[in-house]
């Protein structure tokens, strides 16, 4: 089955799921658009009362403050059903977001900026909300009043109807005509605020080198060009969004003077217009009624506007193309007999240029420790990744116990390997959850046996709520952090450890402890490590050259 | 007018400050505010008079061209008070835009200058909420206050003169009921903030968890833990559904309610205002009368219902507002530089003490000077304090007795002065999401071929299909981590002053690597001082002295009197040359 999804469908789930909401949503809406007919109604009846020299009764005047409150209580009721109908959108947009998260290749998180793909997720997703509820449906219930509108007004006046045909589609070009020039504006401000949003953690994470290298003015410089870019973006749609209701309001005084102009006419053009001055009045409110959910329509529109460039980038986000998901199938279950890991003939390469690897082959057995050399750049951490499945190869075969590793289903993975990389990704939560990474099946014992075996636990003691303290990057050292790393590997006791260049970056002390705590992991494991120094540690382990021979030693 | 220019925002903690700033297009949005508020009573006033004039043709009193004049008339002030509009509209419009420059500006501004240390307690997805998204709600507060205070005030004074000029005591009775309104918007307000506030947390929590989940996503794709991070997104994302339902809910659906309150008067217009055209009430109107009474109430009363919005919206720009302030610094520029001019600067410790008041000190006793052009390596076994030295140098870590740089206390230097005299590379490599080059000039033009051949890099960057301008991804994701390191370098050369410090800067290289670059680096830097901080040894017979830090002492030397008579360091050298752990020295 192939899960091709774009906003359309994500939508249509999510409206087919909540139907209750969607039939109510529209009948509050409708019953809203009749209610608000009455008052200029009854109005009519009032002044047509008053010209002819008659009284108003108090029940005429009650039943004018009774529809209006109807009215507006209903407006109430519309303005809810819409909220939660748009959040019922966005929150079922933002599940399908996250599902397609899981089916992107490891590929992409490298190729795009994590702000960014979170400003789809944030920013991006609010348009689509305000797409619906001060868009689409707000223009639904819009239009409807404008054609029960024109429905009575051509009903009181036929003259006034077909004066309002005309106008009302010369106001939809002109309508359009700002949207064109609106769109390409709310495009430049929306790449331009993922710039900015993506400029200040970027600056968080530098801000050492930004004080040590004097670089203070030069990342602002960088950050008001981006601001600036918004800015020119923002003013340019102000500018039409400035002009435009003046416009119409405009429009619906020169209907009113033609009207009244035409109406004061003798002859067949008062018959055609017909209206007796209590209509008049009532006529006058209902255009005034017409224009305002046309103006509200311009609103909405440029709501939508600013909406298409974030649904372009949800559909462009929906339709990456997708890793071929592992099969989920008990079936296949690796042999024992197979080894544990095999590299047939690999060639792999990022992009079509460069290959990175070249026809490699070895095996690895049970139980076996082997270490991973090369050149800085030769492809060695790219091994790792070929054997987490994270990369299909270009040609060959990666086989773990004889299956294909890009064919491990995803919840097998924990058990098979424990993946000890160059640095510490630092999850948002507590402590014990930077080992268990939230795993349902790694419970507290295992955690803390996890950091017995690396020598974590006292220290985790001593923290203020033990192994339930928020985690941040002031609490541990570089070195605590390595052995963090290899207690979350090892927390669900894996049969492969794969050791990414483990003791780069440490002290010899610390490395003391690490390697230490590396030992007692390794124990009963197959181990694979990546080491740029021949000569460190490797204690008549197999070694295996990737890349050419040339490292000086 | 002078809309490209970002401004320095003096007492940037003061909301004040920021309409201050925007006299110019404030100006013009209270000339045409007052002028299209006061114009509004216009509508509703020709309105009548054209239903009055249409009454006395149809009673024929008046001819057509009567009503033509009044139609031309009506029209033209229409024109003019919608042209304020339109006026009126683009000035708030732009208001907003630049306060919401400026405040992002200063925002930014006191960003970049905060320490390290006080950015780690910052959590970054509450830090970016809090740049981003209150800075839009805190501007369009005070966009919709600035329209309110014509679009609200001015026109409600005008409305209501209108109406006690045509019949006060009917005016007064109708408008009764308003006050109801207003006081019932005074009391939810709070119930509005607090719904609201909750909102902005959730909506904080939210995205919180949005960047743990795409930046961390490949770590738990490894682990096998995708899905039930998805089912823990699942569970922020209902919490958002149900707080952003009950935020919306106060908001938005208070104003029809308002709105039914205060037009419990029409009743009373209706009613009593037929009497005065019948001739039997307070006053004695015509039908223009009447129409006009009737319809400047009704615009009345939904104006007055906006003013509960007006509460709403001054009071989530509050709540924005109370968060962005703390960030809110006075601008800080370059400071002064008085730097004086020595050559060749030389650099002296004496009496050294590395480390936190608070804490234990690290770090004792440590004297040497360098010269120009000599590499020192610094290394030791013990647990924490290389690093820490290192940090010293640019003032992450306070120090006692005394280093003099170009024959200047240190720590006497401001932060500028410091970075003009020491260059520092921590072990991060600290990139930004541009091109290669730019990772390296950093807006400083010049030539970095052989910056990028000193670190043996150009021949990579070469095969690179656009070369120096390949784009290295967020925080350097597309370059290896040998080639993060190594790019990290060739900036740190290319923008290096006098003394350079380099916190293990060969970590990531193969060992032949980091031979040539240290070749390289000798004739690069041939006129600075290296401080190099390493746990490996390899290099250190090369270096011109050496700086042992063993057990909270010091030895400055030079690499063979150091194996000669120091039995620590030969064993740590040894240990390294010969491999492995267990060897005999």
């Amino acid at each position: 089955m192939k899960h091709k999804k774009s906003l359309g469908t994500v939508l249509r789930l999510v409206v087919a799921t909540s139907t209750a909401t969607s039939v109510f949503t529209i009948l509050v809406i409708v019953l809203a658009v009749i209610t608000a007919l009455f008052p200029p109604l009854i109005l009519e009846r009032v002044v047509n009362n008053l010209t002819t020299g008659r009284g108003i009764r108090i029940s005429l005047a009650l039943s004018y403050l009774g529809f209006i409150a109807l009215s507006g209580l209903l407006e109430s009721g519309q303005n809810v059903m819409i909220t939660v109908f748009g959040q019922k959108v966005t929150h079922g947009l933002r599940s399908a977001l996250c599902v397609k998260l899981h089916r992107l290749p490891a590929a992409y998180f490298t190729s795009h900026e994590a702000g960014k793909i979170a400003s789809c997720f944030v920013n991006d997703v609010d348009t689509v909300d305000s797409l619906f509820t001060d868009g689409i449906i707000s223009m639904f219930a819009d239009g409807c009043k404008v054609v029960s509108i024109l429905v009575v007004i051509f009903y009181k006046s036929t003259g006034l109807g077909f004066l309002m045909l005309l106008v009302t589609p010369l106001l939809f070009t002109m309508t359009r005509l700002f949207q064109k020039r609106m769109l390409s504006a709310q495009f430049e401000n929306r790449v331009a605020v993922s710039k900015v949003n993506n400029h200040v953690p970027e600056t968080i994470r530098n801000i050492r080198m930004i004080h040590v290298l004097l670089r203070e003015q030069y990342m602002e410089q960088r950050y008001d060009d981006y601001i600036s870019e918004s800015y020119r973006a923002t003013d340019k749609s102000n500018l039409y969004d400035s002009i435009y209701s003046p416009i119409v309001i405009f429009v619906r005084s020169c209907v009113i003077a033609v009207m009244m102009v035409c109406a004061a006419m003798g002859g067949g053009i008062r018959e055609f217009f017909g209206i007796s001055v209590g209509t008049a009045v009532a006529v006058i409110a209902y255009v005034g009624q017409v224009f305002e959910p046309l103006e509200s329509l311009g609103m909405e529109i440029q709501n939508i506007q600013s909406a298409v460039a974030g649904v372009k980038r949800i559909d462009e986000f929906l339709a990456e193309p997708e890793r071929e998901m592992p099969k989920n199938s008990n079936a296949k279950k690796g042999s024992d007999a197979a080894p544990i890991v095999r590299f047939d003939h690999v060639r792999f390469g990022y992009d079509d240029n460069n290959d990175v690897l070249q026809n490699l082959s070895f095996t690895v057995s049970r139980g076996e420790a082997v270490t991973f050399v090369g050149r800085t750049g030769a492809g060695k951490s790219t091994v790792f990744r070929l054997l987490l499945g994270l990369y299909r190869p270009l040609e060959g075969r990666v086989l773990i116990e004889g299956l294909g590793a890009s064919d491990i289903p995803d919840e097998k993975k924990r058990h098979l390997f424990g993946y000890v990389e160059q640095s510490f990704h630092l999850v948002e939560g507590t402590v014990a959850e930077q080992i268990s990474l939230f795993d349902p099946a790694v419970g507290r014992e295992q955690v803390e046996s996890a950091a017995k075996l690396v020598g974590l636990h006292d220290s985790i003691l001593a923290l203020p709520d033990g192994y339930d303290t928020p985690a941040s990057e002031a609490a541990f050292s570089q070195g605590q952090f390595q052995l963090l790393s290899i207690a979350r590997a090892v927390a669900a006791s894996p049969e492969i450890l794969l050791l990414d260049e483990i003791t780069a970056n440490l002290d010899s002390n610390t490395e003391c402890h690490v390697l230490d705590a590396l030992e007692r992991a390794a124990k009963g494991r197959t181990v694979l490590s990546i080491s740029h120094r021949l000569q460190e540690h490797v204690n008549g382990q197999r070694i295996i050259q990737i890349g050419a021979s040339d490292v000086a030693v | 007018m002078s809309h490209q220019r970002i401004h320095k925002v003096p007492q940037p903690d003061h909301i004040w400050s920021y309409f201050r700033l925007e006299t110019r297009p404030l100006v013009l949005v209270t000339v045409s505010g007052i002028l299209y508020n006061v114009g509004m009573v216009a509508g509703p006033y020709f309105e009548g008079q054209l239903a009055q004039c249409l009454f006395d043709i149809m009673k024929g009193y008046k001819t057509v061209s009567a009503m033509v004049s009044l139609a031309a008339l009506y029209l033209s002030v229409i024109l003019f008070v919608q042209a304020m509009r339109a006026l009126k509209r683009f000035g708030v419009r732009r208001f907003a835009n630049d306060t919401s420059r400026n405040m992002r500006h200063m925002l930014y501004n006191s960003l970049v200058h905060m320490s390290r240390e006080k950015l780690e307690k910052e959590n970054l997805g509450s830090v970016m909420t809090k740049a981003v998204a209150d800075v839009d709600t805190c501007v369009e507060g005070m966009r919709k206050f600035t329209t309110e205070v014509f679009d609200t005030g001015v026109v409600l004074v005008a409305y209501t003169v209108m109406l006690f000029s045509y019949d006060w005591r009917l005016a007064l009775l109708s408008c009764a009921f308003t006050p109801f309104a207003y006081l019932i918007a005074g009391h939810l307000k709070g119930r509005v903030a607090q719904t609201n506030a909750a909102y902005k947390k959730s909506a904080g929590r939210l995205n919180g968890a949005t960047m743990d989940r795409v930046s961390n996503a490949v770590t738990y794709r490894v682990y096998g833990c995708e899905q039930n991070r998805d089912a823990a997104y699942e569970v922020r994302l209902s919490d958002y559904e149900k707080r952003a339902v009950a935020a919306n809910l106060w908001e938005n659906t208070m104003q029809p309610l308002y709105n039914i309150i205060s037009m419990c008067g029409a009743v009373l217009i209706l009613y009593l205002g037929a009497q005065n055209v019948l001739g039997t009430g307070w006053k004695s109107w015509d039908i223009a009368a009447f129409t006009t009474f009737l319809s400047c109430f009704t615009k009345m009363a939904l104006k007055s219902s906006h003013a509960a919005k007006l509460f709403n919206a001054v009071q989530k720009a509050q709540v924005s507002w109370a968060r962005i302030k703390p960030l809110m610094k006075e601008y800080i520029g370059l400071d002064s530089i008085s730097l004086p001019n020595v050559k060749p600067i030389e650099l002296i410790l004496s009496n050294v003490s590395v480390g936190w008041t608070d804490g234990e000190t690290v770090l004792k006793d440590i004297s040497f000077s360098a010269h120009p052009g000599q590499i020192i390596g610094v290394t030791g076994p013990v647990a924490c304090g290389k690093s820490t030295l290192g940090k010293g140098f640019i003032g992450e870590v306070p120090y006692c007795g005394s280093i003099r740089v170009a024959g200047r206390e240190l720590r006497e230097l401001s932060h500028c002065e410091r970075s003009q005299l020491i260059s520092y590379m921590g072990h991060e490599p600290e990139l930004i999401s541009d091109t290669l080059a730019e990772n390296i000039r950093l807006g400083e033009p010049g030539e970095i071929e052989p910056f990028l051949r000193a670190v043996c890099l150009d021949e990579e960057v070469r095969q690179m299909p656009q070369g120096a301008d390949t784009p290295v991804g967020s925080g350097g994701v597309r370059l290896s981590g040998g080639q993060q390191a190594r790019v990290a370098l060739a900036r740190t050369l290319y923008n290096s002053r006098s003394v350079l410090v380099l916190d293990d800067p060969f970590s990531a290289l193969d060992q032949g690597t980091e031979q040539t670059i240290l070749e390289n680096l000798r004739v690069l830097a041939k006129d600075k001082i290296v401080i190099l901080f390493s746990h490996r040894l390899y290099q250190f017979p090369t270096f011109d002295r050496v700086l042992f830090l063993y057990g909270g002492r010091s030895i400055f030397s030079t690499h063979e009197k150091l194996m000669q008579k120091n039995p620590d360091y030969a064993k740590l050298y040894l240990e390294q040359i010969n491999g492995g752990g267990g060897h005999e020295t």
